[in-house]
């Protein structure tokens, strides 16, 4: 650097010491003095430039300059408060809220586990593909490995310092306990070492405790589940607890904080040798070919993920031999909540969709801000025309102006970050604790991190970019010397490029808005239907209760044993008037489905179907509209079916259903006896996709839903319902509920979704009617002169207000036109949430432009008013 | 912003300054103003160099060390900047020069054909 000061020290002196030279040879040539020293400078050129760029060279001169830029563009933001203000606030609520909304999609599938060491920690998913015929059995995820397979892989690599396996989501009853299902975690015996999670009380399981099927009857609490259920006794330990009617011991607590490696929180810990006892019914711990257990590994240090690969794929292609066709491809990635890969073929379209329509809001922001920029280029014209004359490049001055963008955005950025990362954390909070009853609570760290910083970092520089490049080429291609004069009638001999700019501006404000507003619209729509739906049957006074006779240590004889007792008690209460069973309660979200062939026909047909008592169709009042009802003696393999009347329309056209038949995929024929209503006692909103009924037998009993019809109070038949089913097994968990509750969880995700586009909607409405406001304003200030010879020759006011009218309402209709066919084209994805509107509601789509529309009309009219006031004289003088 | 009203000069191409310096130093040290005719009188006046252009240029070749610049007496007894060619701008010099041959060689033959068909 001491070279680089000491050359330019210098410069100027040089500079002045040639240019005396050069005069010198002029005079000698016999030019005048005068004459002489004009002729050298010419020949030298510009001093100020030939300066500037020698210093460029030295200097790593775009820090210099973006030093420089950023001091004067700090000055001329304050100069501007208002215009800084309104900048920041817009840029500040756009970027927040993406902000906000990354960091809950952050927290969902960015973050790492909440463990020690999380990066070491790998997740490994398999896929198996066969050649020619071959199946897997599959318990909650494809990906997931059997007990052998995990053994395996934990026996044979040389590149994990451990390997855990565990299956996830394991219902279990606590006996005593006064909560209904808990959720729990069959585990690997080595999971908590593994994980580094060692029990904050007690201790983990010992490696004897999984040596064989049905060995180590001990569990690990999670923190809550001892504080909420054993009031945080540190007694407990040593202590049995029962679980699905098999005693544990309770052996250790597990450290406050950690639950587990799924996003819903696990309440326990058992050995997956336990696995039969807790889920009766299943041998998986025998099965090879079962997928089950979900697997993390905790890498040696120095071990890279190609290694691991490589390695495991040895040990992948091993277990191949054993099965003919078969290939197995590993996926493995740094464990997350959310890391399998068909969790994520979910979550990332459904997230891309989320951050499509928040960054619609910021872009909306953007065109605001833009509009401001343009607004305000046009004031300071004159500066800029002053700089370009004086020698400074475009560049250079699109650099500055670009520089003044990335302030604002950066100053907006950083508010909009901070309220979001505070307001974000007390919203999920809020959302997650106002979930209806039966949402698994979500354990969900959205507090912000450094993928967080990036995305907020980025999406300020994209911004500013997005806001500031169109006004700053726009305001450095001016026309110099009619920018200087002032006369700013001819500096825009780009008005027509510049009013089209802004045309267009608008247009595309309104295009966003209106794809926002639709969706939001379409999704009150379908909230107000699932508010408001008739099902098809009558959903009120129906209590009901979920029976799993089987996970609660019945066979399939005790369990009709106990069926009978119960029906029979609940039938002798007063004000049960009906009482009825079925496999499938009505929107319990509780779906079976099989595939059918009809006689003479090649295709699947698949079909939902449901097993049920006779009682049922009269006790949620589907009436049998041809044909019989089952009767009491048809059981679970009787051949009669009830179809529903489309689907009888359906599969028969034209002809008597009664009588027809269908085989199902076991080869098994069914004959229809009756038709039944249509209703929709699957999905809310869909009554007519092919549906048929079952009778319900004595196989049924180990896992079925009890309805009762009551006509007396719900909080009365619950106790009773309760009590019946204690005076035949005291120690029975039995969880009663209303019938219409079922409906909350149809409504909750769309009350969720249709809040957050209706804010998203609104905010998006409030800022394009500031855009247009901005607009016509502007447009109006622009041509006032023009308005006043108009006025002048004679235009009466309410022409002129026409005339104003027309010219900003056609940017809103045309770009207000293209939003509702984009929103046509896309609207598709939330035809799950429509409950049978369709997509493309009329309703929404009439209403929603009317309204846009009229909003606009009025932030144009507001501002457009003002052109019918213009003076003509003061107008045509001013210039 | 040239000043480029004489018929039959040349404004400099892009870059051919650096060369064009370097080839004046071999002389030996020369001020600012001493190059800036020297390249003017060495070309029968037909390039035209904006001579404060030729500041940052050499403050270029100063960051690169490929030449030095060295406080000294000029012929009119006035202390003066003296520039001059150091042993890797010599060895630039040469692969500069060997560059430059080339391109107007391969140029030349582009443009020759054309030429020829005129009478």
């Amino acid at each position: 650097m001491t070279r680089r000061k000491r050359m330019l020290d210098q410069l100027e002196e040089d500079i002045r010491d040639h240019i005396e030279r050069e005069t010198q040879d002029n005079i000698d040539r016999g030019m005048s003095p005068e004459e002489a020293r004009f002729a050298s400078l010419r020949k030298f050129g510009n001093v100020a430039r030939v300066k500037e760029q020698t210093y460029e060279v030295w200097s790593i001169a775009w820090l210099e300059q973006f030093v420089q830029d950023v001091r004067y563009g700090t000055r001329n933001l304050g100069r501007n408060p208002s215009l800084t203000i309104a900048a920041v606030l817009a840029i500040a609520l756009g970027v927040g809220m993406n902000v906000g909304i990354f960091s809950v999609l952050n927290g969902l599938a960015l973050r790492l586990l909440p463990i020690p060491r999380a990066q070491e920690v790998l997740s490994v998913n398999q896929t198996l593909r066969f050649q020619g015929r071959g199946n897997r059995d599959i318990h909650n995820n494809e990906g997931y490995f059997s007990w052998s397979e995990y053994r395996d892989y934990r026996d044979h690599n040389d590149v994990f310092s451990g390997v855990a396996a565990y299956e996830p989501y394991v219902e279990a009853t606590l006996a005593g306990g006064n909560v209904g299902q808990i959720l729990g975690t069959a585990a690997s015996c080595n999971y908590f070492d593994v994980l580094e999670e060692s029990p904050s009380l007690g201790r983990g399981f010992a490696a004897t405790e999984c040596s064989s099927a049905g060995t180590g009857p001990v569990v690990v609490l999670s923190d809550s589940m001892w504080r909420t259920q054993f009031r945080a006794d540190p007694a407990v330990i040593g202590k049995p607890i029962v679980l699905n009617r098999t005693a544990y011991t309770v052996i250790g607590v597990a450290p406050p904080g950690f639950t587990g490696t799924e996003p819903i929180p696990s309440a326990f810990w058992v050995p997956v040798t336990m696995d039969k006892a807790l889920e009766p019914g299943e041998d998986r711990l025998a099965n090879d070919n079962m997928s089950w257990l979900a697997m993390l590994g905790r890498k040696r240090s120095g071990v890279t993920i190609h290694q691991v690969e490589a390695d495991l794929y040895v040990v992948a292609r091993r277990i191949d031999q054993h099965y003919s066709g078969r290939t197995t491809s590993l996926s493995i990635h740094t464990a997350r909540f959310f890391s399998s890969p068909e969790e994520r073929k979910f979550l990332i379209p459904v997230s891309s969709v989320i951050l499509a329509a928040f960054a619609l809001v910021l872009l909306i922001a953007c065109a605001n801000v833009m509009n401001l920029l343009l607004a305000r280029a046009s004031v300071r014209q004159k500066e800029i025309a002053l700089r370009l004359s004086l020698g400074a490049s475009r560049g250079r001055l699109v650099r500055q102006l670009l520089t003044e963008s990335l302030l604002l955005s950066l100053a907006g950025g950083i508010l909009g970050s901070l309220i979001a990362c505070w307001s974000f954390v007390r919203l999920t909070q809020f959302i997650t604790s106002h979930l209806p009853g039966d949402f698994p609570p979500v354990s969900i760290n959205v507090a912000p991190d450094l993928h967080v910083l990036i995305y907020a970092l980025l999406l300020a520089v994209c911004t500013s970019f997005a806001f500031g490049l169109v006004p700053a080429l726009q305001s450095t291609r001016s026309d110099l010397i009619s920018s200087m004069k002032g006369d700013s009638a001819a500096a825009t001999s780009g008005k027509r490029r510049g009013r089209f700019m802004l045309n267009a501006l608008v247009g595309s404000q309104v295009a966003v808005c209106m794809v926002l507003l639709l969706a939001a619209g379409l999704l009150l729509r379908g909230l107000y239907y699932a508010q408001t739906a008739d099902p098809g049957f009558e959903i009120k006074g129906v209590a009901t209760t979920f029976l799993e006779l089987d996970q609660q240590g019945y066979d399939q004889q005790r369990a009709t044993q106990f069926m009978n007792g119960f029906v029979e008690r609940l039938r002798g209460l007063p004000g049960v008037t009906e009482v009825a069973q079925a496999e499938c309660a009505p929107l319990s979200h509780d779906f079976s489905a099989d595939h059918f062939t009809l006689p003479g026909r090649p295709d699947d047909i698949p079909i939902e179907y449901n097993h049920v008592t006779p009682s049922y169709f009269s006790l949620i009042g589907i009436p049998i509209v041809r044909g019989r009802n089952f009767t009491s003696a048809e059981a679970h393999d009787a051949s009669g079916v009830i179809v529903t009347e489309s689907t009888a329309r359906r599969l028969w056209p034209g002809q008597d259903p009664l009588g027809q038949w269908l085989r199902d995929s076991s080869e098994h024929v069914h004959t229809v006896i009756g038709v039944a209503r249509d209703a929709q006692v699957s999905h809310l909103g869909e009554s007519t996709s092919n549906y048929l009924y079952y009778p319900l037998g004595p196989e049924d009993d180990t896992r079925s839903f009890v309805l009762v019809r009551y006509a007396t109070g719900f909080g009365d038949v619950a106790k009773s319902t309760r009590t019946a089913a204690h005076s035949i097994d005291p120690n029975l968990s039995i969880e009663v509920v209303r019938l219409e509750d079922y409906l909350e969880a149809w409504r909750a995700p769309s009350r969720i979704v249709a809040g957050l586009s209706g804010t998203l909607g609104v905010l998006a409405l409030l800022l394009c009617s500031i855009g247009v406001y901005g607009m016509v304003s502007y447009s109006v200030n622009r041509s006032v002169r023009e308005i006043g010879i108009r006025l002048a020759l004679g235009a009466d006011k309410a022409s002129v207000l026409r005339h104003v009218l027309w010219q900003s309402m056609r940017p809103v209709l045309i770009g207000g036109t293209i939003g509702v066919l984009l929103c046509a084209m896309v609207s598709g994805v939330l035809s799950s949430m429509m409950f049978g509107i369709g997509a493309h509601d009329p309703v929404t789509f009439v209403f929603v432009p009317f309204f846009l529309f009229g909003i606009a009309s009025a932030a144009t009219f507001v501002p457009a008013r003002r052109a019918m006031y213009v003076d003509p004289v003061v107008a045509l003088r001013c210039e | 912003m040239s000043t480029n009203e004489e018929q039959g000069r040349i404004e400099l191409l892009q870059g051919t300054l650096d060369l064009l310096i370097l080839r004046t130093l071999q002389l030996g040290p020369l001020h600012g103003h001493a190059i800036a005719k020297a390249i003017e009188f060495r070309s029968d006046e037909v390039l035209q160099v904006e001579q404060g252009s030729l500041y940052p240029a050499l403050h270029r070749l100063i960051k690169r060390k490929w030449i030095s610049a060295e406080e000294g007496i000029s012929e009119n007894n006035r202390h003066a900047k003296f520039y001059a060619l150091t042993t890797q701008g010599r060895r630039q010099l040469r692969v500069e020069t060997n560059k430059w041959e080339k391109l107007a060689a391969a140029i030349a033959q582009i443009l020759r054909p054309a030429g020829q068909e005129e009478p």
